[in-house]
């Protein structure tokens, strides 16, 4: 289907095309996550729509798993595009990434196939080994668990070699420890125990160490490579401001674990850790941009006073999402997430759309904007287009993509305020309170937004797939 | 000013744990002091022209 | 001489920010080791005679009670000193019409905790407050006042008690509909559903730090004839 995004023009860089395999099975659970998100946006309007056939925790696991494995993916894919780049070397044991991206992806189609037409098993180990492990985010089974640790390590191990081999920039460096302990992370997430709190304490190491403190980092490294690539900036600049965001992310990210541990069974004294550690996490990544760009422009003016050309933005459409990446993970990780994060507040807004508000737009704003963007430098590589300039499709893409998500965050916003204030301070959380405050009509009209929002994302994404299969042939052609 | 102590098991975090922030402020300044260090020491290494 | 000044700067040295960063994740780090290891002791399973010294007391010994408070009478009441409701554990009462010993105990909250992932309770359901916002949350769903004696559960199970109620309910929740939006039939066997209870029971035993908050409001206004219902 995708093949016509070309992987035969990167002047013999095996890494490269490997990055394309990956980014094409990325878009490809990408589209998989959307339309499993719509079913779920459905179901909470007309709870009949597909009852006891496809139920809403079928949909919602897939929705929630594609997410995770679409970006897993889109995030390996782009360290091996940018590793040749940073290492000045060609990737070593390109066939071993290889075969693990073949052995990942069989993994991948037997767990969605089983997740869909299995999806519960008997309350016994076996199920939790062969069919779902029943944790949220994290339900794969375990022989697929340590399928992943296994693609892990050899995807890990490329890298490792590579970067002792190559020169080792500071963005490579970083990127380096923070795989590991990513990688590292996923083992916290798989045992099983009959106490509850004590599941939930280790299943948040993996969750919230991944998404607020090694994911973000490795964001903060892409972006700095990216803005390195597009628009020359300095590497000086990039790469002080990239251990400006390890400092200040794994400060604030690791101890802001503690906003998980509120009410969990786990002590009192999380709620100070937790509140105040958690707070400050994004604030660098927009830094970073907004010195790279005002550099950028004081460069370009001192070239134009001199009557030189100065540089040119190389690649418009990923430079678009780049942007978008900077606020979005502000907007998205920081203001939403800072909304909820007191324990004073938390207590009522914990377990509510609040929290799937704060959700969709974190994930969004942080992760798929950057990886959208690695995707259109790798469109960029493939076809060696020299400057690659935004298409109608790519600016309707990101418009309604973005215009789509932040639709979604509000209307979910909405409905959770709503049952903070019903459900949880006006009634009391009960069974039939949580009905009540799902039957008012502000929260179902603000899930009639959000599944309106829903399309309205879905269309971005079709002009998405549409912009990525063309853009390439068409701008090879106009420079030709 | 310091609060009765609240959790249920008592542990050194708990002790800590005196009333509003003060558990939070001491792990930050036990984090960011010595950074205060690290500037100086780095401020010496400029200054010596390295 | 701004030249001499923008070297001498070590806000933009790249090593004065890679040993910060360096040593505040190290240290960071240890931290969070520490707390995970205080953590540890403290929500780890209490035991059995934790259990009978906390039902003389009323009151909690340990945050996360050992299998047998199934045996238990549990309550959820407001702490003046805490400024939160905790959980109270009361007199002994018969669960499934028997009580159950240590072994029998932890098998079954074994099978209820293992049926609660195998059957993906998670994706509608939040547990502890962290899961789906499909359906109500389960922390405290065994003090919920509908499964109670006079709810509306027992009456439509046809049912004497609570955990009977329950129990029903999980094996077949499409033929009794409580609002629009229904659980579905997951296949949940009798022994499974025994073990969900038992699972709920015990979830409701742990001490969330007032979680959900108001708790007690729901029950307040079931006693006194409020039902909120449309």
């Amino acid at each position: 289907m995708l093949t016509s995004i070309k992987t035969n023009e990167f002047a013999g860089s095996e890494s490269k095309k490997l990055a394309m395999m990956y980014f094409r099975v990325a878009i490809i659970l990408f589209g998989a996550q959307l339309l499993m998100g719509l079913i779920a946006a459905i179901q909470f309007l007309a709870p009949n729509f597909l009852f006891e056939v496809f139920d809403f925790s079928v949909a919602r696991m897939v929705h929630i798993n594609a997410l995770v494995v679409w970006m897993l993916y889109a995030m390996i894919g782009s360290v091996y595009y940018l590793l040749p780049d940073e290492a000045g070397v060609e990737t070593v044991g390109i066939g071993l990434g290889k075969l693990a991206f073949w052995v990942l992806t069989a993994a991948v189609a037997v767990v969605v196939l089983v997740y869909i037409f299995i999806q519960v098993g008997p309350g016994k180990e076996s199920t939790i080994w062969l069919i779902n492990e029943g944790r949220e985010y994290i339900e794969a089974p375990r022989w697929a668990d340590i399928g992943i640790v296994v693609v892990v390590l050899i995807f890990y191990w490329n890298v490792f070699a590579t970067y002792m081999k190559g020169q080792k920039t500071g963005i490579l460096t970083v990127l380096v420890a923070d795989l590991l302990a990513l990688a590292g992370l996923y083992l916290a997430g798989m045992f099983f125990t009959d106490n509850i709190s004590m599941d939930q304490y280790w299943w948040w190491w993996v969750i919230h160490l991944w998404v607020e403190a090694t994911w973000e980092v490795f964001v903060g490294a892409l972006a700095a490579y990216g803005l390195v690539k597009i628009i020359n900036a300095k590497r000086e600049i990039v790469e002080m401001w990239l251990w400006i965001e390890v400092l200040m992310l794994f400060g604030s990210g690791i101890l802001g674990l503690g906003h998980h541990y509120f009410w969990i069974g786990t002590p009192e004294y999380w709620w100070e850790i937790g509140a105040l550690f958690s707070a400050l996490e994004p604030v660098p990544l927009v830094a970073m941009f907004v010195h790279v760009l005002y550099d950028w422009g004081k460069e370009q003016g001192i070239a134009k006073a001199e009557g030189k050309p100065g540089s040119v933005m190389k690649n418009g459409p990923a430079m678009a999402w780049i942007v978008t990446n900077a606020f979005g993970n502000f907007l998205g990780a920081g203001i939403w997430g800072f909304f909820h994060t007191l324990p004073q507040v938390n207590i009522y807004t914990h377990g509510t759309q609040f929290t799937a508000a704060h959700g969709h737009l974190a994930f969004f704003g942080a992760y798929a904007t950057i990886l959208i963007g690695m995707m259109y430098l790798g469109v960029q590589g493939a076809y060696g287009i020299e400057r690659m300039k935004a298409t109608f499709k790519s600016k309707m893409a990101i418009f309604l993509i973005t215009f789509g998500v932040i639709g979604m965050t509000i209307a979910l916003t909405i409905a959770g305020y709503e049952q903070v204030l019903v459900e949880r301070a006006e009634l009391g959380a009960g069974w039939n309170a949580f009905f009540v405050a799902q039957d008012l009509p502000w929260y179902v009209q603000a899930q009639i937004w959000r599944t309106i929002m829903g399309v309205v994302t879905f269309v971005g994404f079709i002009y998405l797939v549409w912009d990525l299969l063309t853009i390439g042939k068409k701008e090879a052609k106009a420079a030709a | 000013m310091f609060e009765q102590f609240t959790d249920v098991v008592p542990s050194f975090f708990g002790y800590l744990n005196q009333g509003p922030l003060t558990l939070t402020i001491f792990l930050h300044t036990v984090i960011i002091l010595p950074m205060i260090w690290i500037y100086f020491d780095e401020k010496k290494k400029l200054k010596n022209g390295k | 001489m701004a030249n001499e000044n923008e070297k001498l700067s070590v806000w933009t040295s790249i090593s004065f920010w890679r040993r910060s960063a360096a040593w505040v994740t190290g240290f960071a780090v240890i931290l969070l080791i520490w707390l995970t290891f205080n953590t540890m002791g403290q929500i780890s399973m209490g035991t059995d005679a934790d259990l009978k010294k906390a039902a003389q007391e009323h009151r909690v010994v340990s945050r996360v009670p050992g299998p047998t408070v199934i045996n238990y009478h549990i309550d959820y009441k407001m702490s003046k000193k805490r400024g939160h409701e905790v959980p109270v554990i009361g007199a002994k009462e018969p669960f499934f019409g028997k009580e159950w010993s240590e072994k029998e105990a932890a098998a079954l909250l074994h099978l209820g905790k293992l049926t609660s992932q195998a059957k993906n309770c998670m994706n509608c359901h939040t547990l502890l407050g962290n899961g789906a916002y499909y359906a109500p949350d389960l922390t405290k769903a065994w003090l919920d006042p509908a499964w109670q004696k006079g709810g509306p559960m027992q009456a439509m199970t046809n049912t004497n008690t609570t955990e009977e109620a329950m129990a029903k309910f999980l094996q077949n929740p499409s033929q009794y509909p409580t609002h629009a939006r229904m659980m579905p039939n997951l296949g949940i066997t009798e022994e499974e559903a025994k073990g969900l209870v038992a699972f709920l029971k015990h979830m409701s035993s742990i001490d969330t730090n007032g979680f959900p908050r108001n708790f007690s409001k729901t029950v307040e206004q079931f006693k006194t004839g409020g039902t909120n219902a449309h």
